[in-house]
């Protein structure tokens, strides 16, 4: 018996590939986006390992990897293709290594990078559903568990040098004068392994948005946001608050500008959506450095913009045509 | 994101070359019905098949032939090689209305487009896609026909005003018609984006827009009295006259071109065309370019989750969220994807071009709209 013909004409020696439109398209894949996201976090990582030794690259390379191979356990677990070599497992784990104190145990940096794929994304429905930005996901929950193990004074108090945060936190203003803001902007100041690079940062931030990998609008409103309301509050008694170059180079606000706060999925869609999302959260950090009981306000200032995103994306243009 | 600088505007240094009449014409006529059988002997311009709706122009034999084959696709005529040709109709003598209008579409034009009123005529002059340059080379090489059909176009449809949109800084003007320049980057060349640049508003009711290869093809119609059947070609850089139903295989043999297996052969535009699963294909009315793509050249699209990065609504034209429409075709909620501007929609492709996750978005797109108007049909019967 003939096989039925599905197609007429359909040509056997030459198979074309029929794709649909448009059949043009900008080359860019989330494999390239991740890619060139890890590239723009080597500097930081480099100035991590000169200031605090390789310790600073072990813990990388274990939250790096216990975040790979729990996406593979999870999506084996949902029956999914193993799409690993997107290296968006690898570029999550790598982030939340970026906020952890240099001398982090290895269980930490392992917990971190299985919370942040586990409870950050898989539960969500994976890479891009995730509502709020993974790596805050399992900083979070690890800062709650083993407080004192993700306490950054506590843990670098071997080094000669303070955090600008914790310093403005339990010292107050008065205690700023050890600061040399070239020293912050070079990253000479106690932080995240990474996040507190603010100089290798910027330099990776720039680059992604030189590439057209990430936009302005985020970055630019998050920068505003906290130089804004900084200005504000020193106005207001400039003996109780700092001011607002003090904030932008201190602690993680250059890492949560280029890095946490562009994260593709928990960010809204829209410029206008983009700019408000970036000014809010640039707005609590100094909020909360000002009254919460963290020291450095931008992971929990992230999440919380992260929250109000979907109201956020209501802020758009009409349609086109629509009256 | 990628900055698209894809201008529209070409340097166009040679006249329409005439394409070598193929032996075997593969006229398309799915869902068309047909008015001839397996054996019909044709004359050139003899009416092959007619569109179910009305209001689209009818379908015509290219070349003098035999009838060979007919299946649900295509219909195969056997070219002899003959030069008889149908009688010419007069349509310019034929007074105003139905009449002239029911003959115009017997001899291809699309009656619809010229059917009732409009305040305002747009003609657009733009090249359509990125490497095509028929447009261009129409307004150079085809005014005598151009200005026949804007003559004919203006006695059916009364407008009050008359526009011709070209690239900014061209100087072509058609007698009758004030000229307007547009931005000659695609996707201004699209007929919303022209008509908001012409009259500042977006879907006005009382603007009709017919583009310059349909103003030619109705001017030819009512120099010559013939039916249409050729259609213009930007194929590698030049354009060509090529006889409707023409397999794309005779194409690629008389411009000594080749396609090797995997790759992407494209009718039409590269951004809205559609890609043939076979050389035999035919080539239709309203194909203005042939393009190959080799399939390793751009990363293919993906069945994979929208990353929810928001490039496609940042790119959009039409201000539409096309993450979100895609996601709800992809679950079948048509009605959902409609609150998300799906009817805004002019089918640009820009999303899909852009989209970092390489989901299928303007098909995603065009798959909700299909189904909407097919369940709407279905309530009407």
């Amino acid at each position: 018996m003939n096989p039925p013909i599905l197609k007429a004409m359909s040509d056997i020696s030459l198979r074309l590939t029929v794709s649909p439109p448009p059949h043009w398209r900008s080359g860019r894949t989330i494999q390239g986006m991740m890619q060139a996201h890890l590239l723009a976090l080597i500097p930081a990582a480099v100035m991590a390992a000169v200031m605090y030794g390789w310790r600073a690259l072990s813990v990388v390379g274990m939250a790096g990897t216990a975040a790979v191979l729990t996406e593979v356990a999870c999506l084996r677990l949902q029956k999914r293709d193993v799409d690993v070599d997107n290296y968006s497992a690898l570029y999550a784990g790598v982030l939340f290594a970026f906020l952890l104190p240099a001398t982090a145990p290895w269980w930490l940096a392992a917990m971190g990078g299985v919370l942040t794929i586990a409870l950050g994304r898989a539960v969500f429905g994976g890479f891009g559903c995730n509502p709020v930005c993974a790596p805050l996901v399992a900083w979070a929950v690890c800062r709650f568990s083993w407080p004192e193990a993700m306490d950054i004074d506590l843990n670098l108090a071997g080094f000669m040098a303070n955090s600008p945060v914790d310093q403005l936190m339990y010292f107050g203003v008065g205690s700023l004068g050890q600061f040399d803001y070239m020293d912050l902007f070079m990253g000479r100041q106690l932080g995240g392994l990474g996040s507190s690079q603010v100089a290798a940062v910027a330099v990776g931030g720039l680059f992604l948005l030189a590439a057209r990998w990430i936009r302005l609008f985020i970055p630019f409103g998050f920068l505003a946001g906290v130089a804004g309301t900084a200005a504000v509050y020193r106005l207001i008694d400039p003996t109780v608050y700092a001011d607002p170059v003090f904030h932008l180079l201190a602690g993680s606000t250059m890492f949560g500008a280029f890095f946490l706060a562009t994260d593709t999925a928990s960010s809204p869609v829209g410029k206008i959506p983009q700019i408000v999302f970036g000014l809010i959260a640039g707005a609590m950090v100094v909020v909360i450095r000002a009254h919460g009981v963290y020291p450095d306000g931008v992971p929990f200032a992230i999440m919380v913009a992260n929250l109000l995103s979907p109201l956020l994306e209501r802020l758009r243009p009409k349609y086109f045509g629509v009256r | 994101m990628l900055k698209i600088r894809y201008p529209l505007d070409s340097e166009l240094a040679n006249s329409i070359r005439e394409m070598r009449p193929p032996k075997e014409l593969h006229v398309n006529v799915r869902n068309l019905v047909l008015k001839v059988g397996k054996g019909a002997v044709l004359r050139k311009g003899d009416i092959v098949a007619e569109h179910p709706s009305k209001g689209v122009g009818a379908f015509h034999a290219s070349a003098c032939g035999k009838v060979s084959g007919v299946n649900y696709h295509s219909l195969t005529v056997k070219c002899s090689g003959g030069e008889e040709t149908v009688d010419p109709v007069n349509v310019e003598t034929m007074g105003k209305g139905l009449e002239l209008l029911r003959a115009l579409q017997g001899l291809g034009v699309d009656a619809a487009l010229f059917k009732g009123g409009a305040e305002v005529l747009v003609v657009n002059g733009q090249n359509p896609e990125p490497g095509i340059s028929v447009a261009q080379q129409l307004l150079r090489d085809g005014r005598e026909e151009i200005h026949a059909g804007l003559q004919m176009a203006r006695r059916l449809l009364s407008p009050g005003r008359t526009v011709l949109a070209v690239p900014k800084g061209e100087e072509t003007s058609i007698p009758g018609a004030e000229t307007v320049g547009v931005k000659a980057k695609y996707p201004y060349s699209l007929d919303a984006l022209v008509v908001r640049a012409v009259t500042g508003r977006e879907f006005p009711e009382d603007v009709r827009v017919v583009n310059v290869m349909d103003l030619y093809d109705l001017g030819k119609v009512v120099l010559t009295g013939l039916p249409i059947t050729e259609t213009l070609m930007s194929i590698a850089g030049h354009n060509y006259r090529v006889p409707i139903g023409t397999p794309v295989r005779h194409i690629l043999d008389a411009l000594h071109m080749a396609a090797g297996p995997g790759d992407i052969v494209v009718l039409g535009g590269p951004f809205r065309g559609e890609a043939i699963y076979s050389l035999d294909q035919g080539v239709k009315k309203g194909d203005h370019g042939l393009f190959i793509t080799s399939s390793d050249s751009i990363p293919a699209v993906q069945d994979a989750a929208c990353i929810n990065c928001g490039e496609c609504v940042l790119q959009c034209p039409a201000r539409i969220q096309p993450h979100l429409i895609s996601r709800c075709a992809e679950y079948e909620r048509f009605d959902e994807a409609v609150r998300y501007g799906l009817n805004s929609c002019f089918e640009c492709g820009l999303c899909a071009f852009n989209c970092f996750a390489r989901r299928p978005l303007l098909q995603y797109i065009r798959f909700a709209k299909a189904q909407i108007l097919a369940k709407g049909r279905e309530t009407q019967s």
